[in-house]
């Protein structure tokens, strides 16, 4: 009926086509972006032009590093000055908040929207299951976020990224109850950007009656990872820096933000061991999976299993959940914080959401969900046990002010040490 | 008698879906070529891609072929698993389709077209459906292990979700043994029964018949199906995602997955998928070509 | 996820002839049995798992595997979890049926002008593209999205991550089912009724609209089904091009909440959507059988099934 098929590409054509290659790459490169999405917009605004609007920053060569030792005061960029004083909230404004999931009390939003029933705001709560997922799409600009909860080692990307906004302190007067060290966190000197969130330690979670030892009483607890016994019972976090943390402090080291190729070596071979010898799940859902029964113990952050009592099926007996991170302080310890994110397009709505999430009332009910401690005087831990918010064999849970002091917190990299730190992370993932 | 502009039409008719095709997605892979070719910006560690082909630099593609071949070459693993579990889901996927498909295209009579619809539902019951099915059924107090366990009573409970590879693979067959089996049922049905009487007639056992006769009748249908099933699950991450999160279950899309959202890493993503697409490419060829000519033939 | 073009031609000229006679005789009894009952248990093994699902959508309680009375609290009343006060719910529920909706209204016109086009114009071009629509069943659906991806974050397309970058990715990756399902029963009309209408002086475009198309109406009918459908169900695609909450569809929902903390909840989202699939289908059958009375051709479900 029809004749026969021409073969659909034939040599000449192939060539023919890629012939049009090249003029075919010019008309591409022309279409290009000037900005790729995901790489971050230049720090001088097109609008101004001014040879000296691009001389105020310095050139970048490496994003400076913040650690207790040596605390940073960010740059403001210009043209991305705080926003006045005295500004009315937007109206009708959708606040898109971005964050983990489960990590934020769903009816603190609905609460917040009702207070400002007057300006009709709606919140909208977008998730992601890690921080690079997370500054991928928002340097992508597809979505004008609002406010982000996101974490200190990525303050560096996310000021000269031109990502951020600064804040305007007048809006916030709630930050006089937060403790004394985050009014002048080493991250975020004089909190021009971020005003705390949440505290947490980095521990091991587990259910007692699935795993009758009490992990805590080991030598060497981080070991148990290492462990044939519990072998396919058990789960990291979907952390690579939280990981690679703790194996570098289960090998006796101290320094969790370690470029020392001989460290990273020994951490990578670590790794790779306990893939083979315990069989680890990765994920985050720790706080779900070890009430449910799904896993018997798991690498956790001190919150987790607060929040897990909430996810205990019917007739379980939430004593059964334990916690446990070095007593001394002297394991992983962080913060999260709020940030108004430069991208969005409510940032006096923002602003008050900020302040809105620090009065201790709402701080207490979103603890309640998310189990995590704010940093606040009016939460003390003895509030929380009072309340009912921490029972007894949670007590390990706590986050004492002064573990600030010994601990060690997760820092931003340099740039060739973060490769040296993913491709770990890759190999791992990969299954060895 | 035909007007001026009728030859015309056709292409005009076709234009826009070619200009479709090439815009959307010859484009989009020229791009995923330029990004991995390109270089990384050195201090966001964002891709910086490379438009102009004079201009690509291969260092990403040597990246991932170290990591293959290398001496610390940790892609490998994936890559094998992946070949496994492809492997294992499909011939599993055709010892199940092929009873199915031969039953229904010989035997179904009257039911014929019920047990077709019901064939066929699991194409408009969404994917993830099924596997959240799945994920329900496995949890240590659901109901597999109700029933394994005899409600408790036999100590055989099984952790399933635990990071287990049976459990992705049974994911993987329970996924796409749908789309194995109806190119199984058109080629099985296009046997002509005459065939299998005159092979009968002559003399033929059961078995034999369905060696000499039927197997290599259905080869076409048992190609088709396999390359339908085998090239898309190289490309899936999701199932081991849900049913396992262990690393120790690691597909290559998983590899895909996790390089594209980390910063830098994109062109590596790229690269690995171009060594993906390179080694599907004839495959691929393969089995649009013999389309073409299934076209031609029906 | 696709279906092969060819059994989809091989079950259409099924459908035409449906008087051929399919019961071979002598069969044997035991050979029937045991192959009726594998299928069986493949049956049961294939849908139950989802009966269960919806089974458990309708639980009293919070679990998905523990039976707990019946409510209709995830549907209904659930202060937080139920897919009306859920917001992100309500919201993957919109979305998806919107992304359905949009991209089977595009993917089905283009799709057919297309392989009108395949049908009468000769040529590498036409065919090359054919080839290339072709290539999208079997290329891994990550494949397809990474490159939409880079594309939209380096090139400057006027739009950026979102449901415009959903809806292209879909279209381009659907368009290949009403091509290949037009085109297949496009070789089987024969020439003779378009030579008809243009003696009776017709244009070309005329004979086209008013002597093809109508008799096109069944595969455009199953391509747009099937198209519906698949963008209903699509999870690779809609994931990689998504922007915010705003733009994720039932399938991410599934896919995000099932590692975390999922309610019954998830399983009346579930359950939503299949009741909206099988509405498709089901409306799709009738006006299939509507056109099959006007046209005097078979109206039995299995030419139905067969074209699909």
């Amino acid at each position: 009926m029809a004749d026969r098929p021409r073969p659909p590409i034939s040599r000449r054509r192939l060539l023919q086509a890629s012939a049009l290659g090249v003029p075919g790459a010019w008309v591409l490169s022309s279409c290009a972006r000037a900005q790729p999405l995901d790489s971050p917009a230049p720090a001088a605004s097109a609008g101004g032009g001014s040879a000296s609007a691009a001389a105020s920053l310095p050139p970048l060569t490496e994003i400076p590093i913040a650690s207790p030792q040596n605390p940073v005061k960010w740059p403001i960029n210009p043209g991305n000055e705080p926003i006045t004083s005295g500004l009315e909230p937007e109206m009708n404004a959708t606040l898109r908040v971005y964050n983990y999931p489960d990590y934020v009390y769903k009816r603190v939003l609905k609460d917040f929207q009702a207070e400002y029933a007057d300006y009709n705001v709606k919140v909208e709560l977008s998730t992601f299951n890690d921080l690079p997922e997370a500054l991928t799409k928002i340097r992508s600009g597809s979505v004008p976020f609002d406010v982000g909860f996101l974490t200190y080692n990525y303050m560096g990307k996310l000021v000269y990224g031109d990502l951020i906004r600064p804040l305007n302190h007048d809006y916030i007067p709630n930050i006089s109850d937060v403790w004394e060290e985050f009014q002048n966190p080493f991250y975020d000197q004089g909190w021009q950007y971020t005003v705390p969130y949440t505290i947490y330690t980095t521990g091991i979670g587990w259910r007692h009656d699935l795993i009758s030892e009490d992990i805590g009483a080991r030598a060497n607890p981080y070991d148990v990872f290492w462990d044939t016994k519990y072998a396919g019972a058990i789960a990291v976090l979907d952390d690579d820096r939280e990981v690679i943390a703790m194996t570098i402090l289960r090998n006796g080291g101290t320094d969790v933000n370690s470029g020392d190729p001989a460290v990273l070596g020994q951490t990578r071979d670590s790794m790779l061991e306990m893939l083979s010898v315990s069989q680890p799940r990765v994920t985050i859902t720790g706080y779900t999976d070890i009430p449910e029964g799904t896993m018997s113990l798991s690498q956790c952050w001190s919150g987790d299993m607060i929040t897990g009592q909430y996810y205990l099926p019917e007739g379980v007996d939430p004593g059964l959940l334990r916690y446990w991170s070095p007593p001394t302080g002297q394991g992983v310890i962080g913060n999260d914080f709020l940030c108004v994110l430069k991208g969005g397009e409510n940032p006096v709505m923002a602003h008050h959401f900020l302040n809105y999430m620090l009065k201790s009332e709402v701080a207490m009910k979103n603890l309640s969900f998310v189990g995590y401690q704010p940093p606040l005087r009016s939460l003390t831990p003895e509030a929380m046990v009072a309340d009912g918010l921490l029972p007894a064999n949670l007590a390990g849970a706590i986050v004492k002010p002064e573990w600030f002091q010994v601990g060690y917190p997760i820092l931003e990299l340099p740039v060739a040490v973060e490769g040296e730190y993913q491709a770990i992370w890759q190999q791992f993932k990969s299954g060895g | 008698m035909p007007d001026r502009t009728s030859r015309f039409i056709w292409p005009i008719l076709g234009l826009p879906g070619i200009v479709w095709i090439a815009l959307f997605f010859l484009v989009p892979l020229y791009v995923v070529f330029c990004v991995t070719f390109g270089t990384v910006d050195p201090i966001f560690r964002s891709p910086v891609p490379a438009w102009n082909p004079l201009e690509w630099q291969f260092e990403q593609v040597v990246v991932v072929w170290d990591r293959l071949v290398g001496p610390n070459n940790f892609y490998l693993p994936p890559v094998l698993r992946t070949l496994l579990y492809v492997v294992v889901a499909v011939v599993a996927c055709m010892i199940i389709a092929f009873p199915v498909a031969y039953f229904t295209a010989r035997y179904a009579g009257r039911h014929r077209a019920l047990i077709l619809a019901l064939l066929v539902a699991p194409f408009w019951i969404s994917y993830m459906m099924r596997m959240l099915a799945w994920i329900n059924l496995l949890q240590p107090d659901g109901l597999v292990n109700s029933i394994i366990t005899l409600g408790g009573i036999i100590p055989l409970e099984v952790n399933w979700l635990s990071g287990n590879p049976f459990t992705v693979v049974m994911g993987l067959i329970y996924g796409y043994v749908p789309y194995m089996l109806l190119p199984l049922f058109a080629a099985l049905d296009r046997i002509s029964p005459s065939l299998i009487e005159a092979g009968r007639d002559l003399g033929a056992s059961g078995f034999e018949l369905f060696r000499r006769v039927i197997l290599p009748m259905s080869v076409p249908g048992i190609v088709a199906g396999t390359l339908l099933i085998a090239l898309p699950m190289m490309g899936d991450y999701f199932t081991s995602d849900m049913l396992s999160k262990s690393p120790n279950t690691s597909m290559i899309g998983n590899l895909i997955n996790l390089s594209i959202a980390t910063p830098g890493q994109s062109g590596q993503a790229g690269a690995l998928l171009i060594l993906v697409l390179l080694v599907l490419l004839a495959p691929m060829i393969w089995y649009t070509r013999s389309n073409a000519k299934a076209e031609v033939r029906s | 996820m696709t279906v092969s073009p060819a059994p989809a031609e091989a079950l259409l000229s099924e459908a035409q002839e449906p008087g051929r006679d399919r019961a071979p005789r002598g069969m044997s009894g035991a050979r029937a049995h045991g192959l009726a009952a594998i299928t069986a248990v493949y049956l049961l093994w294939s849908l139950v798992p989802v009966a269960v699902v919806v089974l458990f959508s309708f639980n009293a309680g919070r679990s998905r595997s523990t039976w707990q009375g019946f409510s209709l609290r995830w549907y209904t009343w659930d202060p937080d979890g139920s897919v009306i006060n859920d917001e992100s719910i309500r919201n993957a529920l919109t979305h998806t049926v919107l992304l359905a909706v949009i991209a089977t209204a595009i993917t089905v016109p283009l799709g057919v002008l297309f392989a009108l086009a395949l049908d009468r114009w000769r040529g590498r071009l036409p065919a090359g593209a054919n080839f290339l629509a072709l290539i999208t069943f079997v290329i891994p659906e990550i494949a397809l999205a990474i490159g939409l991806l880079f594309m939209v974050t380096y090139l400057a397309t006027p739009f950026g991550l979102g449901t415009t970058a959903q809806i292209i990715g879909l279209v381009t990756f659907q368009l290949a089912y009403p091509i290949v399902i037009c085109r297949a029963r496009l070789l089987t009309i024969s020439a003779h009724y378009e030579e008809a209408a243009r003696d009776l002086g017709a244009t070309a475009l005329g004979a086209v609209r008013r002597v093809i198309l109508p008799m096109l109406f069944p595969a455009i009918l199953v391509s747009a089904i099937l198209v519906f459908a698949d963008v209903l169900d699509n999870f690779v695609l809609v994931r990689y091009l998504s922007s915010d909450a705003s733009t994720e569809t039932t399938s991410m929902r599934i896919y995000q909440v099932a590692r975390a903390a999922p309610t019954p909840a998830l399983n009346a989202m579930a359950t939503i959507i299949l009741v909206v699939s099988t509405l498709v289908i089901v409306v799709g059958w009738l006006l299939y059988r509507r056109w099959s009375k006007r046209q005097g051709e078979s109206t039995d479900l299995s030419s139905f099934a067969g074209n699909l």
